[in-house]
């Protein structure tokens, strides 16, 4: 699709390098390097335990890595150089502010509407007008298919539904990334087809995505980069033809005959 | 919301800060009283308890106050030329007043004896008076000091009659005034009283009462009743000696005398006092007519403040304690734990007692409210920092961690995602901090506040309707409860339209 000469030019959107994470002595994290570039999704994979939604939540600094460097365009945080305090919390902050995050649990503040769920960020924390906040989140709520239920508690939607103003929440923040932890693993079966058409649509308009599922054939269609992550290393990576449908790595292999063929 | 809280911390380091610095002025400010020019007369103020009839005690149709003891110290005013300023509190805080320069002078028939010879400056006798022995009504068991040996009686327990009644061998239950005392008395659950003669017999005509009655003197000492002062005090003593003397020339004191007692009981033998003719009796829905208007105004203008004051510096500071007690400082949640540990680990009454009694001997001396807002909110801290604390936590963490995605900082996170969620788990227990704190507030009395309680406390020392105005106080009291309940119902009903019912 894209030139690959401009491929080259331009710098890849994420850049991860020499990623180290430990919660207490266990070493979740032992070196993750990757790229994304800008357009692109990639796809963490990886049995429970391997470290994927830590990746993740790294790269929102929701967890904070001992070592290594996360770059989201232009800002760049050596996290074994990050200050105690404030100019730290500062330094992370920035980073964070490049991606938006979207919870398996949604995460929705129940105290308030849909909208006000999807303008707190912009009106607040990016001191945006409040009218352009409101303008720009009915437009995403338009586009996740629930328009009509700007005025609604959390609690009055399905979770398909919730999970779709998570998203569009994570819009709202014009991130540079949207980050997406197991999106669907907390939802009823029929209700998964509605938020992955969502994501699908995300990833066709050019948005960045980092995604952890388990929805292998999901991954299959979305994913231009799938990272097959055990015990804290990328295993494999590469096109998700080439990882899903051909791995290399007997690890891989097991994976997916696992998760493919249960039982 | 966020100015509101900044406003109300303010409030509070003024309350805290301004009479401190009070403190520092009002040594200058007494002195300049004393060398004030004629015409600028210095105020005195007078510890008087309001319930020891017929000496001190607030007339029951203008609820002013009057008695024996306050007729003497005005007129010993007049001559001396002071202005007098009343603060009424029970007897068992009178002489911690006087140190704590709460007060600067008693008048509220003080038996002289050695203790309070060498502690403190005495004035003159004003009132001669001999102590007799009260006994239930045809218990002969009783008729001599000797009698009350291994009996139980019912003082107040640092009055001197408390000390003769222990010299005799007797427990003594501490009680808030002679009132009280002839109440526990004719309800058998004290055997007797040692009092002044005079009080009893004002006790009995006024009353009428047939439940009690004089079983003989209490040793064959007259006890001689004096104004006492603080040892350093010199000056105002040597005035007030001066006036008396003139009063007991001139006739006044007789002359009050007579007027309470028919005999004038300031100077030693001036015959038998008699108040049979006692004084007017009224029935209990008079004194409740009588006492409903004082008892609103306590409430009105002491109570609800109080409450209203003390309950929302304590939410503030409950906030700050909670927060650090959760925070990852060591030091900072140490000391959140030591003060939550500490406000509920003592009793609210020795808190109050501490602020109001304990800190003027170390220089910090606040007026009553401010003392009674500063123990309260205190205590309201301790206790509601953990159910803020407890409701922080029951917010589950993913609120923060969306907070955050969404590029909230902390005290953001905190103000507009945490606490919303957080009030509607801490409003029911915070509510019965506060009906707590309501009812609490009656531990002001004790520290010279008239709030509601004083008020029957005081109607109660003077009729003796203590069921009935007893009652009546807990009437307004249960009223209000009531009404914060349903503000709170209210409330959770407001905080509950976003959860699914």
């Amino acid at each position: 699709m894209t030139d690959t000469t401009e491929q080259q030019t331009e710098p890849a959107r994420i850049r991860v390098h020499g990623l180290e994470k430990s919660f207490g002595d266990h070493k979740v994290l032992r070196g993750i390097d990757f790229e994304s570039r800008r357009g692109t999704s990639t796809v963490l994979l990886g049995p429970s335990g391997s470290g994927k939604t830590t990746v993740l939540r790294s790269l929102n600094v929701l967890d904070t890595p001992e070592r290594g460097v996360i770059a989201i365009d232009d800002v760049e945080v050596d996290f074994s150089r990050v200050p105690a305090g404030k100019a730290g919390r500062r330094e992370t902050g920035r980073l964070r502010a490049q991606s938006g995050m979207v919870f398996q649990a949604h995460n929705l503040f129940p105290h308030r509407t849909v909208l006000e769920n999807l303008i707190e960020g912009p009106v607040i924390a990016q001191q945006r007008p409040r009218e352009e906040a409101v303008a720009e989140a009915r437009a995403l709520l338009d586009q996740v298919g629930l328009g009509d239920r700007a005025d609604s508690y959390p609690f009055q939607l399905s979770g398909g539904q919730q999970q779709r103003v998570g998203i569009a929440r994570a819009l709202a923040l014009k991130p540079r990334v949207v980050l997406f932890d197991e999106p669907t693993s907390s939802l009823d079966p029929e209700l998964v087809g509605e938020v992955l058409a969502v994501i699908k649509d995300l990833a066709a308009e050019g948005w960045t995505t980092v995604i952890v599922t388990h929805e292998i054939r999901f991954a299959e269609q979305v994913a231009d980069q799938v990272l097959f992550l055990d015990g804290g290393v990328i295993v494999e990576k590469g096109p998700s033809a080439q990882v899903i449908g051909d791995p290399r790595e007997e690890r891989t292999r097991r994976f997916l005959k696992r998760v493919l063929d249960p039982g | 919301m966020r100015h509101a809280l900044r406003g109300i911390v303010l409030l509070l380091l003024l309350m805290i800060v301004a009479p401190a610095a009070q403190t520092s002025t009002v040594p200058a400010a007494q002195a300049s009283a004393a060398r004030a020019p004629e015409g600028e007369q210095p105020v005195v103020r007078v510890g008087t308890e309001g319930t020891y009839p017929p000496f001190s005690f607030h007339d029951p149709r203008t609820q002013q106050l009057t008695g024996y003891d306050i007729e003497v110290i005005e007129a010993v005013a007049d001559e001396a030329g002071w202005r007098l300023e009343f603060v009424e509190t029970q007897w068992d805080a009178i002489f911690p007043a006087l140190d704590a320069e709460r007060i600067d002078l008693i008048a509220n028939q003080v038996s002289r004896n050695d203790e309070r010879e060498a502690k403190y400056g005495l004035s003159d006798t004003y009132t001669y008076s001999h102590g007799v022995i009260v006994r239930r009504t045809g218990d002969d068991s009783i008729r001599t000091l000797a009698d009350l040996k291994g009996r139980t009686t019912a003082q107040s327990a640092t009055s001197n009659w408390a000390q003769v009644a222990r010299d005799a061998g007797a427990n003594v239950e501490a009680v808030e005034g002679f009132a009280q005392a002839a109440a526990l008395l004719a309800q058998g659950r004290v055997d007797a009283i040692v009092n002044d003669n005079i009080a009893v017999l004002d006790y009995l005509a006024s009353t009428g009462s047939t439940d009690v009655e004089i079983a003989g003197n209490a040793g064959g000492e007259t006890s001689e009743q004096v104004l006492a002062f603080r040892q350093d005090d010199a000056a105002r003593l040597d005035e007030a000696n001066k006036a008396i003397t003139t009063l007991r020339d001139n006739g006044t004191l007789r002359e009050i005398s007579e007027k309470y007692f028919k005999a004038d009981v300031s100077v030693p033998d001036g015959g038998d006092a008699d108040l049979s003719e006692g004084r007017e009796a009224r029935s209990t829905w008079e004194v409740m007519g009588s006492t409903a208007w004082p008892m609103f105004i306590g409430l009105v203008k002491v109570t609800i403040p109080l409450t209203a004051i003390s309950f929302a510096i304590g939410l503030v500071l409950a906030l700050l304690v909670a927060l650090a007690r959760i925070s990852s400082y060591r030091i900072l949640s140490g000391l959140a734990r030591a003060f939550i540990s500490i406000i509920r680990g003592t009793p609210l009454l020795l808190q109050l007692f501490i602020v109001f009694y304990g800190l003027p001997q170390i220089g910090l001396k606040f007026d009553p409210f401010t003392a009674a807002v500063i123990a309260f909110s205190l205590n309201v801290a301790g206790y509601a920092a953990e159910v803020v604390r407890s409701a922080i936590l029951a917010v589950p963490k993913g609120q923060w961690e969306a907070a955050s995605t969404v590029g909230l900082d902390y005290r953001r996170t905190l103000r507009r995602i945490i606490l919303p969620q957080a009030t509607r788990t801490a409003v029911p227990p915070l509510s019965n901090t506060l009906l707590s704190l309501l009812k609490d507030t009656s531990l002001g009395s004790v520290v010279l506040l008239t709030e509601l309680f004083r008020e029957s406390q005081l109607a109660a020392a003077e009729s003796n309707e203590f069921l009935a105005l007893y009652t009546f106080a807990g009437l307004y009291y249960w009223v209000i409860c009531v009404a914060l309940s349903a503000a709170q119902k209210r409330l959770e009903t407001r905080l509950d339209r976003y959860v699914a019912t």
